[in-house]
């Protein structure tokens, strides 16, 4: 997200003032507004790192009120193709579940394979989703980038695990039918 | 009341050759037709409904006092059986200081929309509760920063409107004429176009309290998707592109409270699927 140029403020700065004949406004909510533009040589303060000054209190405004809200950078690896693949990976999950559990872990080792692999990626992007909406680092710039790293070496940490279990051990298959009939 | 002497004024207006027959008919009608009665006048022997209304104050002109809800208690019998009308008599006769938006009291301007016992709804067609044992509580739309009272701040609301561009855009317009459009393309428009802006879906969306700035909300979601749908719009391709990132759109998980609480019984959630259906499928 760019920094409000120094000329946008100044010409939003006549559009108030001169705009209204001269007068001006003299509302807190104007002043807040103004406020709001970057000075020219300022460096970035914690709360102007959104593009602009963080009023505690007030709207949270970039620009003026007649701006609209400038658009995010596109990408469809972050859009559309996230979305369709979270979707086909959960409806792919439901005949693997059914395969792996209609059979033994030590038959269709493959599918044993399979069946953790989807699901623990099928976790950490549902989990992602959640990090995402709740800790974004725009709003939580120390523990958002934290959460975002736990995750990923949980994920890790997780394929790992489950290779070594499916691989030196009875299997996540097997796993559950033990549980299951215990 | 009945009055005689009404009765016998009408009865002499009467010419004299229909009178049997006529006048018969007309006395008849003249105990319902009597001036007093046709007047609508407040009946004094209805019993007080005294309803508590607990109403959100704030006031910027003080604001280190902390947000608090005041009571008022109002008189149903005395009063129209809509919230608005509720307010407007608290206002007229309690407290000329509640501050809150309203323009049209019929629900099509979307002016006054407020959250009223826990659901966001517009105020001029919520009805009151005639349970008057149970206090009515009435707060602004939640989440959002509050000008005075019930009073919203919805500036980010309209410019996030503003960056979908709510207009059509075709750079071949027909020679002569309009934009033709078929009764089935137009179909496609029904239950999109007639949204008011009251911003009562946005405003219950818990993503949309969580990430305001970036996730536009059910409301201008679906006028996104009004325009794409619209066939005499050919720039559907650069629409969706402006939502291809993870928050503008993608922030909404199906939680369907905006249709829920829609107070014109629109499907913002519909649409927002529809979009997230064709961006993913073209």
């Amino acid at each position: 997200m760019s920094l409000i140029r120094p000329t946008a403020s100044t010409s939003t700065f006549r559009a108030l003032g001169l705009g209204l004949g001269g007068r001006g406004l003299h509302t807190s909510r104007a002043l807040a507004i103004r406020a709001s533009g970057v000075r020219r040589d300022a460096t970035v303060a914690a709360d102007e790192t959104g593009g602009f000054k963080y009023i505690p209190g007030g709207p949270i405004l970039k620009g003026t009120v007649n701006d609209a809200v400038s658009d995010l950078p596109a990408s469809r690896s972050h859009g559309s193709y996230h979305w369709a693949f979270e979707r086909v990976l959960s409806a792919a999950l439901v005949p693997v579940t059914v395969g792996a559990a209609v059979s033994t872990g030590s038959a269709y080792p493959i599918l044993d394979g399979i069946l953790a692999v989807s699901l623990i990626v099928h976790s950490h992007i549902g989990f992602d989703s959640c990090r995402v909406d709740y800790l974004h680092p725009r709003k939580f710039p120390v523990i958002g980038p934290i959460a975002s790293w736990i995750l990923k070496i949980a994920t890790g940490l997780s394929v790992w695990g489950v290779y070594e279990f499916n691989t030196n051990d009875v299997g996540l298959t097997e796993l559950v039918r033990r549980l299951w009939t215990a | 009341m009945f009055k005689p002497s009404t009765t016998s004024s009408a009865l002499r207006a009467i010419p004299s050759s229909s009178r049997t027959i006529a006048s018969s008919s007309l006395l008849i009608r003249s105990f319902h037709a009597t001036s007093s009665a046709s007047l609508a006048t407040p009946s004094e022997n209805k019993p007080a409904q005294t309803k508590e209304f607990k109403i959100y104050r704030w006031n910027p002109d003080t604001p280190s006092e902390k947000p608090k809800l005041q009571s008022y208690k109002v008189d149903l019998s005395q009063c129209g059986p809509m919230m608005l009308d509720a307010l407007i008599k608290i206002k007229n006769e309690l407290d000329p200081t509640l501050t809150f938006r309203r323009s049209c009291r019929e629900g099509i301007c979307g002016s006054c929309a407020m959250n009223i016992d826990g659901v966001n709804t517009l105020a001029c067609l919520c009805r009151i509760d005639k349970d008057v044992k149970k206090p009515s509580k009435v707060y602004p739309l939640p989440h959002m920063y509050i000008v005075k009272d019930l009073v919203p701040d919805l500036t980010l609301f309209y410019k996030q409107y503003k960056s979908i561009e709510p207009f059509l855009k075709n750079d071949n317009p027909p020679a002569q004429g309009e934009f033709l459009q078929t009764q089935e393309d137009r179909k496609k428009l029904d239950g999109m176009y007639e949204c008011i802006l009251c911003a009562c879906c946005s405003t219950s969306c818990p993503s949309y309290w969580w990430n305001q700035d970036q996730y536009l909300g059910p409301a201008v979601l679906m006028q996104a998707y009004r325009w794409m749908a619209d066939s005499r719009d050919s720039y559907g391709a650069e629409r969706k592109e402006k939502m291809q990132n993870t928050m503008s759109l993608y922030r909404c998980h199906t939680i369907f409270n905006c249709s829920r609480t829609c107070p014109k019984g629109l499907n913002p959630a519909l649409a927002i699927a529809k979009m997230k259906l064709e961006m993913a499928t073209e």
